[in-house]
């Protein structure tokens, strides 16, 4: 069923049609969180705020109009909202996340040291290139979607995803490499 | 990776890399609280959504609407202006600019004319 469709349910008082929305984009709502906030725990609870905000007005969603950017706009900017009041508990280095999927003790380690390596270079973008960059190579947002969620130029977002992936291949470049 | 500065298509392998990197931990568990967190929460219906929208208003609407009684109380009670309350006795003229007092049989006499 596609999204719209779901939306459509969940508006009419469906709540499974709202949980299966959640398990296609709640992944994806984290990782834009992570990237704002950098703290597990912060960006769980921008996300379940900015979740609970969409379900709340669903009826305000516009079926003609493609379902996920609506959400993670919601979503990122329940992240703002945090990051502005202040309600950052701190910011910790991100959790392990990349799974060892069976790899020998060699891949393993490389894999760490890239995780590593990720997460320092990310740490390391300015807010804002971080978001950018995040958003448009690992979820696909169009430049337009990214400049309207952080209400600057779309000539501004092209210029952080530029200084973003530069800062980000000399960090990563050889290494990258490696891993293939 | 190709990951150019230049590329105004997402790179697959950097986007790779960082749904890695930023995915979390135990993601099913994630998602099982985003769902039971919506499941708990009553969603707003449109009534709840125009309340919200509407409080700000309801409490303008409000106030004016008490001046509004105040002020129709007001002229209620307030006397009106067309109406002196004390009817004045229509003494003859020349009882009033006379530097003599006036006989008391014209004051009777225009007592008794009174409604």
């Amino acid at each position: 069923m596609e999204d719209a469709e779901l939306a459509r349910a969940a508006s009419g008082g469906d709540p499974d049609a709202f949980g299966t929305l959640i398990d296609r984009h709640g992944l994806a709502a984290r990782r834009a969180a992570r990237a704002i906030l950098r703290d597990d725990d912060d960006a769980d609870d921008a996300v379940q705020e900015g979740m609970l905000a969409a379900w709340r007005a669903i009826d305000r969603y516009d079926p003609a109009r493609p379902f996920r950017p609506w959400l993670m706009r919601i979503v990122v900017n329940a992240a703002l909202d945090s990051r502005r009041r202040g309600r950052v508990r701190h910011a910790e280095p991100i959790a392990e996340t990349l799974e060892s999927g069976g790899l020998g003790p060699d891949r393993m380690a490389e894999a760490a040291l890239l995780r590593e390596k990720i997460e320092g270079g990310l740490a390391q973008l300015p807010e804002r290139q971080r978001i950018a960059l995040v958003l448009f190579d690992s979820e696909g947002w169009g430049h337009a979607d990214i400049a309207a969620a952080l209400n600057v130029p779309e000539g501004t977002v092209r210029s952080y995803v530029f200084h973003a992936r530069r800062a980000m291949r000399k960090t990563l470049g050889t290494l990258a490499e490696g891993m293939k | 990776m190709t990951m150019s500065p230049f590329d105004h298509e997402p790179d697959p392998e950097l986007g790779r890399m960082l749904r890695e990197a930023l995915t979390g931990p135990e993601p099913e568990a994630f998602l099982r609280r985003l769902r039971t967190a919506a499941a708990a929460a009553e969603r707003g219906d449109q009534w709840d959504v125009l309340a919200g929208w509407a409080r700000p208003r309801a409490m303008a609407v409000a106030v004016a609407a008490g001046f509004l009684l105040w002020l129709g109380t007001w002229f209620a009670n307030a006397p009106a202006q067309s109406d002196p309350g004390v009817t004045m006795a229509s003494l003859p003229a020349h009882t009033v600019v006379s530097s003599q007092p006036p006989p008391v049989d014209e004051i009777m006499a225009a007592l008794r004319e009174r409604p």
